[in-house]
């Protein structure tokens, strides 16, 4: 085999593939490259080069448009799943071609029903990187960068290099992690600074995207309620009165696999594990004469497996690129921030502008009143504060202005603290005091001033 | 207990057991979540034509090779340009010059080996011409970007070739039109019929008519000997049977909304703390004794049809099993209702009384599961059908599913243009936002492409449209309105250049592919018929056209 980086460092070998016809490959590909743009960018030009009757008075099209979005423009996209893969393709073919592109996880493969950059030979590599290679081996011209980690490995000055991100992202606690990164980078006096964020979820035949401008629409943070809460059963209905099958499962996951192995972490993606649990799950469901338990149900429970499909992904994934799009040439006016699509009762979207929070604690100024009762013991006041729609969150520590209120962790901490749960409210807080809330799902200190009510 | 390793506690030296999923079930996991074997099966018997290989074909065609169809044939006589390439992702340097079809059908396959792709290098209109049969061997066809003349000639081969039920399957028609941020879609089917709509809720508590045997245990209980935790776990179910009963002995004759706090009232009486949780499920569900248990609106609108009175021996399964329902409705055991569901949502009880409440359901679902089959037997033989003509499993689906059948009576092309259907639904929305406007835009240019042989794309083919072609078209569609169509919605088209913009393909080719998804499944309601996808202002709006 010729080396290949002297060819094209982005053309990918086929197995089946000679030296020769490598050669002739890199050749025809570069002639296309070489192609003026006149010649290919027919489609896109003619957008860009012709004003629409809803461009922006502002829009001036034609090459500087076309430089900014060719030559200029950084995007990054955070995930390289299923809506990943998609954004992928669509903003190479748009004409951005400086990408970059983050995702911790490998490929597996359940991904291959929709992740259509990967193949079988690709599983158990990195999403990031084969998604990134596959691209520039099928759209000359296009540079991907791949990051195979995490978002919180970077800091503002490694987001600060992009005009624009696209997330497509199955996790609410990265979600709410780079929405508060991206609100605290903005400075007032520089436009620069601020980034917009375009955000895609789906679930089934449904999904949403929108579009984020840091401190000036609505942020992540400030629809956090219309999340659905997830599903969680009571402990004392897992452990005294299972009635489905999911209660058997959880028994299996929550209570007996810490009993048995101890400090052994429950690894989901691991057959051996979910056989396990499966088999626990069913020995009990049978003991209480429970139907259901099977071992996709089982996996379904403990993974939180929401169904995924390319159809929807598409819709989801085209609707974010196609607002990067008008963002980054004016072609037309973006997104006014929020589309859901539901496809499976026919099928509708629903265009809206979500609006800001004022008590947000990542976008908004005020600070969100928390009302309670004087006599409501400690241990009460963070139960309740689990049960929020608008804070999400599931482990809180709570401080007071004179220090530590409650810790979760560290294990002095908690010791230290935990004699403060069977306290009330009125013997440890004064009305207006502020009780600082910090959760491993939040990526802020959440400040609450405390009311008292009858 | 002492701690053991995860290998020795599981069976990691057996071979692997059956139950565990094979290769398939993990690829296809995420999708089988949604549509289950029985849809998947239906995909995997699908044969998909895609005409039009453009990069809205391709993104549609790929959303559909990805969950697992049988076939897909590509026809298309196009040569590979660079800026087909540009826009298409199923297409590389590579394949310039080539034929579309076969190089777009290459780089289709590789998103799944299990799937069989060919390609056919031919003009689809002439093809339509000389091999009308070659089209009716498809499952379904996606017509993409074609010229209107071939979108009217398949769709009147297809009406016509399942004109009467007996004939060959109803092969449904996707056509596509896209320029740059505007598309529209269309669905053509004769006629649609689904049983798994997955509706929100499948329940039928009938808590207003309590069947004997639910009556007889919630009255059999002796609650007062129970303990304060068995109290508290007494199914909400069987509260409100017993208060039912209560209020009724006590002269009421039904619980209405009206009633309803009194009704309240009387469920209280049994409560012993105010902490029960049990009781306040009770309280918040009693809405459910006064919502009258009764055959479904559109279930009786499919008993009223035609189709269902008049069944022979070539009717589908669909109408056998819809007849063979009306009849068990007329069964003295059915009361006029249809069979009940099996399926008990979650409440607060203990394992034991959930689980003997949930036999109840199971064995009176059962028990009118084999009085629907001898219905269905009847049915069968009545038109000179075996027996055993349905599928013990369709039956038992059928059953399960027949609180929420649903059945479209599709519209054709030339339907939608030869009738006056349209004419009303025209003139009401021109008015009301873009999307009218956009779907006579789009009619407004392919007249022009008609008349002229190419896509309208200058500005001097726009002042042409709007002065020559929309003054027609509008006294023909928007009859004695004094509607406009709006310069806009034309601009806004022409301004694509009847060009596949990226994103707009993906949009558009994600959209076909659920619908054909449903389509095919038979599953959830798809489309009935044309959605505006309008990516200016982010927002679809559809129509029956």
């Amino acid at each position: 085999m010729p080396d290949r980086s002297i060819i094209s460092p982005y053309l990918l070998p086929d197995p089946s593939e000679s030296a020769e016809e490598i050669a002739q490959r890199a050749a025809t590909r570069i002639a296309y490259i070489k192609l003026a743009p006149e010649d290919k960018y027919v489609d896109v030009d003619r957008v860009l080069d012709v004003k629409g009757p809803f461009a922006d008075e502002a829009f001036q099209g034609g090459n500087e448009a076309k430089q900014f979005l060719r030559n200029v423009c950084k995007v990054l996209v955070i995930g390289a799943g299923g809506l990943g893969c998609e954004i992928l393709q669509n903003l190479a073919l748009m004409g951005f071609n400086d990408i970059h592109v983050i995702d911790m996880d490998t490929i597996d493969i359940s991904n291959l029903n929709r992740q259509f950059l990967f193949r079988e030979s690709d599983v158990g590599k990195s999403k990031a990187v084969v998604a990134a290679a596959f691209i520039m081996n099928r759209v000359p011209g296009v540079k991907v960068t791949p990051y195979h980690g995490k978002i919180q490995d970077h800091d503002e000055t490694y987001y600060s290099q992009f005009q624009l991100i696209v997330c497509g992202l199955d996790s609410i606690e990265a979600r709410r992690w780079i929405n508060a990164t991206l609100v605290q980078m903005v400075d007032p006096e520089d436009a620069d600074t601020v980034k917009p964020l375009i955000d895609g979820g789906t679930e089934g035949f449904k999904g949403q995207a929108r579009v984020i401008i840091p401190t000036v629409t609505s942020c992540y943070e400030c629809s956090i309620d219309m999340l659905t809460p997830p599903t969680t059963f009571p402990i004392c209905t897992i452990a005294n009165t299972p009635r489905l099958p999911e209660h058997c499962i959880e028994w299996a996951s929550v209570l007996e696999w810490p009993k048995h192995f101890k400090d052994k972490k429950l690894d989901n993606d691991d057959p051996d594990h979910i056989e396990w649990l499966y088999q626990k799950a069913l020995s009990r469901a049978q003991e209480f004469k429970i139907e259901g338990v099977t071992w996709s149900l089982t996996q379904g429970v403990v993974k939180n497996i929401i169904p995924a499909i390319a159809s929807t992904n598409a819709i989801i994934a085209a609707s974010c690129c196609n607002e990067a799009f008008k963002i980054a040439t004016t072609s037309n006016p973006y997104l006014d921030n929020y589309m859901m699509y539901v496809g499976n009762d026919s099928l509708y979207t629903f265009t809206f502008e979500h609006e800001k929070r004022p008590e947000c604690p990542v976008c908004g100024g005020e600070t969100i009143e928390f009302e309670v009762k004087k006599d409501t013991k400690l241990e009460r006041v963070v139960e309740m504060l689990t049960e929020r729609q608008d804070m999400q969150i599931k482990k809180p520590s709570l401080s007071g202005p004179n220090g530590p209120l409650f810790f979760q962790a560290p294990k002095q901490l908690y010791e230290a603290t935990k004699a403060n749960l069977e306290k009330t409210v009125g013997e440890i807080l004064q009305e207006g005091d502020q009780l600082n809330v910090t959760d491993r799902a939040l990526p802020f200190t959440l400040t609450l001033r405390i009311k008292f009510v009858a | 207990m002492e701690s053991v390793t995860v290998t020795e506690a599981t069976t990691g030296i057996e071979p692997i057991p059956s139950y565990r999923p094979d290769e398939k079930t993990r690829r296809y996991d995420r999708q089988l979540r949604l549509w289950a074997s029985a849809g998947q099966k239906s995909l995997e018997q699908a044969r998909i034509l895609l005409i039009g290989a453009d990069a809205t074909g391709c993104q549609a065609l790929k959303n559909l090779v990805l969950p697992g169809i049988s076939h897909f044939t590509v026809i298309s006589d196009a040569t590979v340009r660079p800026r087909d390439i540009a826009t298409n992702f199923f297409l590389v340097p590579d394949s310039m010059g080539l034929s579309t079809a076969e190089e777009t059908t290459r780089h289709l396959k590789e998103l799944n080996p299990s799937v069989e792709g060919c390609s056919r290098q031919a003009d689809p209109l002439q093809l339509l011409k000389d091999e009308p049969d070659f089209f009716l061997s498809f499952t379904m066809i996606l017509s993409v970007n074609s010229p209107p003349e071939l979108d009217l000639a398949l769709s009147d081969l297809i009406w016509s070739a399942s004109e009467n039920e007996s004939m060959t399957p109803d092969i449904s028609l996707i056509t596509v039109r896209n320029s740059g941020f505007v598309g529209k879609m269309r669905v053509q089917y004769r006629q649609h019929c689904i049983v798994d709509t997955h509706p929100d809720s499948t329940h039928t508590l009938r808590l207003d008519r309590p069947f004997q045997e639910l009556k007889d245990f919630a009255l059999g209980l002796d609650i007062n000997d129970m303990d304060s935790m068995e109290h508290s776990h007494i199914p909400y179910v069987i509260l409100l049977v017993r208060a039912l009963e209560r209020f009724k002995a006590a002269g009421n004759a039904e619980v209405t909304y009206d009633n309803m706090d009194a009704f309240k009232g009387t469920l209280l009486t049994e409560r012993r703390a105010l902490d029960e949780e049990n009781f306040e499920e009770a309280e918040s569900q009693a809405f459910r004794v006064a919502s009258k248990t009764e055959i479904p609106e559109n279930i009786k609108a499919l008993f009223a049809s035609s189709q269902c009175e008049n069944v022979s021996s070539s009717s589908r399964n669909f109408w056998l099993l819809v007849h063979a329902l009306k009849q068990y409705t007329s069964l003295p055991q059915s009361e006029n209702l249809l069979p009940i569901s099996a399926s008990l949502p979650d409440m607060k009880a203990s394992t034991t009384d959930y689980v003997h409440l949930q036999n109840l359901y199971k064995n009176k679902a059962n028990g009118d599961l084999r009085a629907f089959k001898e219905c269905v037997k009847t049915t069968l033989s009545s038109v000179g059908l075996d027996e055993d003509a349905i599928d013990d499993e369709e039956v038992v689906n059928f059953v399960k599913n027949c609180h929420s059948l649903h059945c479209i009576d599709g519209r054709s092309l030339r339907q939608e243009y030869e009738t006056d259907v349209r004419k009303e639904l025209i003139a009401n929305e021109l008015s009301n936002g873009m999307h009218m406007n956009y779907y006579l835009g789009f009619e407004a240019c392919e007249r022009f492409y008609t008349q002229n042989k190419r896509w309208p794309i200058s500005e001097d083919d726009t002042t042409s449209i709007m002065e020559i072609i929309v003054p027609p078209l509008l006294s023909e569609v928007a009859g004695a309105s004094d509607n406009e169509l709006a310069e806009s919605a034309v601009k806004e088209i022409i301004r694509g250049g009847f060009g596949c913009l990226p994103t707009t393909s993906a949009f558009i080719g994600g959209v076909v592919a659920q619908e054909a998804i449903k389509l095919i499944t038979a599953q959830y309601v798809p489309l009935d018929n044309t959605c505006i996808i309008d990516l200016v202002k982010s927002t679809l709006e559809k129509f029956r056209l």
